[in-house]
């Protein structure tokens, strides 16, 4: 089998998971309890929420807050932060936030969409054009989790507080973290990730946000995560995320080149005959995107599926028009064809050149026998 | 005192010397859908008792006992002593306190020093006593309460009674074989002929790599529904892939369906005689698309040659079919986005009344027999 939708999730990081162990075996203690056995492990949280938060922001001036999920983590900020008037974000958005925003709707607050580059990068003029002294939340999702699209959130967010410095600005950084180098700016007050993208397990989410940042109470209860989003951590999978982090961050800038490479390798044995690039040249090596001209992508899926290919697909076999299509792709400028047929490929630091070649000829022959069926 | 459930049913009266027969049929079916359920089943004088079980148990079975087929109506009762101070303290549970009522007893013991009218007379005296804003009603009453004196020494007092579903035992009226896609018609069809005792299998047809694996899902979800009123139900399903891209590589596009619907009906039926079921069931309703026109009946129909195509919902509107989809709890499933039925192969104008001499011109262009053999090589049966 070849696994090829690495953006979806990953493949669970062995040594992880044997090193965090145990905290399901022996130390299986509520962290909130007294004796010494369960206070212990307060102390393994705050380790793991320290080495977790300081590879990507300055520990003095973030905190780590531990979520369920990515998704989570977009939904306490967004509905934590946004205030009546107006909350802008992207079309290029995964649905944890782009579903979110359009719910504020109901809530008092207009949403706005700022439209997209080609590749699925958001057109950053227009999304300063849409701030205004109104303007309470902007949100930019930093790698765009269908065209692998990198968003310069950093420069962004300053653009953004120039216009209107009493905005939050929060970005999603699910497919970003532990995969491509960042270090959060001041001016970014939050940014979501989550554990199974990087070898971590589901479940396990994180908050990134600037300490001055008061948010209201997103789960009420025993006041676990400084009281703004109780429950009993889940602490295995916190020390899996930690430990996998680890792995990941050391070495990140390895990985980043060696799967830019891959990437390019993959694109050029693809039969430019039948398939057509989605992806910008820019965006993460970890995703590749293109699409089957004329073909529709679920298909394909089914069939690479049968070939032991396991890949990611932005459409579906629905009767309904409206679900049919990725919103994102379309709003790259794509039309319903394109956005039809296309594939995503994503890779993990365990993806093989062989897996690639391998891949590249699979596609082929499978783009090319259905174009035939359909002629 | 404790709950009993009593179970009537109707139909099956008119049976005569069959009664037995169906009645171990319906006992069964009640066995099936209690399953997990601790109680005793006793038979007794045209009723069903359930007795034994724990109170807590009494609503679900109820809920569940409402889809079994051939139960026209029951009753949750109290059991108690027959003397008259007892029969009030069961009486005052299942009373309400406000409407019309009347008391309705009937004596099994005919040793019982108080007749059922005494009865009846009595208990209704003693409710009234204690509920001030009923009132008796003996034609037209909201409700009635029942006394059952039983030769036992024990007596029966329920109150409301639960309209059951209706219909025949499954399992009285041979075997089926439905046609099930993943739309809403067609579980409404199946669920109509079970309701007539009929068991009732489906054959599902679909065209993966075209079509998605939540599209099977989506049926099997629709047959689980079904077999909880059809009793055990088994799903098959067979690949129509192969035939479809044949059919577009080598036919007019405006076939397309027609030419389809003959190699579905015909693999249905040679199914159907494998599985020993006795007909073909469809959701077919006259002229809702262009494949159920009378003329696309004619083509499908004429491929069948042994068996009935029972077609229970020929002349329903739209409207009626979905409120029994709705009723019958399978209309939520038949709406997911899913197609069923690859849509890639299909052409912009279907041919609406298609002529038997193009038909039979454009199917010499396949080796029909061949197509259905290897359709047969992708059958796979789920059991419920």
């Amino acid at each position: 089998m070849i696994y090829l939708d690495n953006a979806a999730t990953t493949k669970p990081c062995e040594r992880a998971l044997s090193r965090a162990g145990e905290f399901l075996t022996e130390n299986y203690f509520n962290p909130s309890a007294m004796y010494r056995e369960g206070f212990a492990l307060q102390g393994e949280l705050k380790k793991a929420r320290s080495s977790l938060l300081s590879y990507v922001a300055d520990p003095t001036a973030f905190e780590w807050i531990f979520t369920s999920c990515g998704t989570e983590a977009d939904n306490q900020i967004i509905f934590g932060a946004a205030r009546r008037g107006n909350a802008v974000t992207t079309a290029g958005e995964h649905s944890a936030v782009h579903a979110s925003f359009l719910e504020l709707r109901n809530r008092g607050v207009e949403p706005r969409f700022a439209p997209l580059n080609r590749d699925g990068s958001v057109n950053v003029e227009e999304l300063l054009r849409l701030v205004d002294e109104k303007t309470t939340l902007v949100s930019v999702i930093h790698v765009n989790n269908e065209t692998g699209a990198v968003n310069d959130i950093n420069a962004i967010a300053k653009a953004v507080k120039a216009i209107n410095p009493r905005v939050l600005f929060h970005s999603d950084g699910v497919q970003a973290y532990g995969k491509v180098p960042i270090r959060l700016a001041k001016e970014v007050d939050a940014y979501s990730v989550s554990a199974h993208k990087i070898g971590g397990l589901k479940g396990v989410g994180g908050l990134i946000k600037r300490k001055t940042l008061q948010l209201p109470v997103f789960i009420y209860g025993g006041g676990q995560e400084g009281g703004k989003r109780s429950g009993t951590e889940n602490l295995f999978g916190i020390k899996v995320f930690e430990y996998a982090a680890e792995e990941k961050f050391a070495t990140l800038k390895a990985d980043y080149a060696r799967l830019r490479e891959y990437r390019e390798q993959l694109w050029g044995l693809l039969d430019k005959e039948l398939f057509v690039l989605i992806s910008g040249q820019n965006g993460t090596p970890y995703i590749l995107s293109v699409s089957a001209k004329g073909l529709r992508g679920e298909i394909l899926l089914h069939m690479a599926n049968d070939q032991g290919l396991l890949i990611g697909t932005g459409s579906a076999c629905s009767s309904n028009a409206k679900n049919r299509y990725s919103r994102v792709i379309l709003a790259c400028g794509h039309d319903e064809k394109t956005a039809d047929g296309v594939l995503r490929l994503s890779f993990s630091p365990a993806t093989t050149e062989e897996e690639v070649v391998k891949a590249a000829s699979a596609l082929n022959s499978i783009a090319r026998e259905l174009t035939k069926r359909m002629a | 005192m404790r709950k009993v459930i009593i179970i009537r049913y109707g139909e099956l009266f008119l049976k005569g010397k069959n009664r037995n027969y169906f009645e171990t049929i319906f006992a069964n079916n009640i066995k099936t859908a209690l399953e997990g359920i601790e109680y005793t089943l006793v038979k007794r004088g045209g009723r069903i008792y359930l007795r034994d079980f724990d109170d807590m148990d009494a609503e679900e079975m109820v809920e569940r006992l409402k889809k079994v087929f051939g139960l026209h109506s029951m009753s949750v009762a109290f059991e108690t002593a027959n003397d008259m101070s007892s029969i009030f303290e069961a009486a005052k549970l299942v009373c309400k306190e406000e409407g019309t009522f009347k008391v309705e007893a009937h004596r099994g013991d005919k040793r019982y020093p108080k007749t059922s009218v005494e009865v009846a007379k009595e208990l209704g005296g003693m409710l009234l006593s204690v509920y001030r804003k009923l009132k008796v009603d003996v034609h037209t009453p909201s409700f009635t309460v029942g006394v059952d004196i039983r030769e036992d020494g024990t007596a029966l007092i329920f109150g409301e009674s639960t309209e059951g579903a209706g219909g025949m035992p499954v399992g009285t009226a041979g075997k089926g074989l439905l046609l099930i896609s993943g739309g809403i018609d067609s579980p409404v069809a199946g669920h109509m002929i079970a309701k007539r005792g009929m068991r009732v299998e489906c054959l599902h047809f679909h065209s993966y790599p075209y079509t998605n694996m939540q599209a099977k899902e989506k049926v099997v979800d629709l047959a689980t529904v079904l077999s909880g009123y059809s009793g055990v139900t088994q799903l098959y399903t067979v690949s129509v892939t192969h035939i479809q891209e044949e059919i577009h590589a080598k036919c007019r596009p405006d076939f397309m369906i027609t030419l389809l619907r003959r190699f579905m009906y015909r693999i249905a039926e040679r199914h159907a005689l494998r599985i020993g079921a006795q007909c073909l069931i469809t959701g077919e309703s006259l002229g809702q698309v262009a494949s159920q026109t009378i003329e696309g009946m004619t083509s499908s129909n004429s491929v069948v040659e042994k068996l009935p195509v029972l077609r229970p919902l020929v002349g329903f509107d739209k409207n009626e079919i979905i409120d029994r989809a709705v009723k019958m709890g399978t209309y939520d499933i038949s709406i997911l986005p899913y197609e069923d039925c690859c849509t890639v192969f299909l052409p912009d104008f279907p041919a609406i009344r298609p002529k038997l001499k193009d038909i039979l011109a454009e199917e010499k262009k396949l080796d029909v027999e061949g197509l259905i053999e290897e359709a047969f090589t992708t059958l796979e049966k789920i059991t419920f």
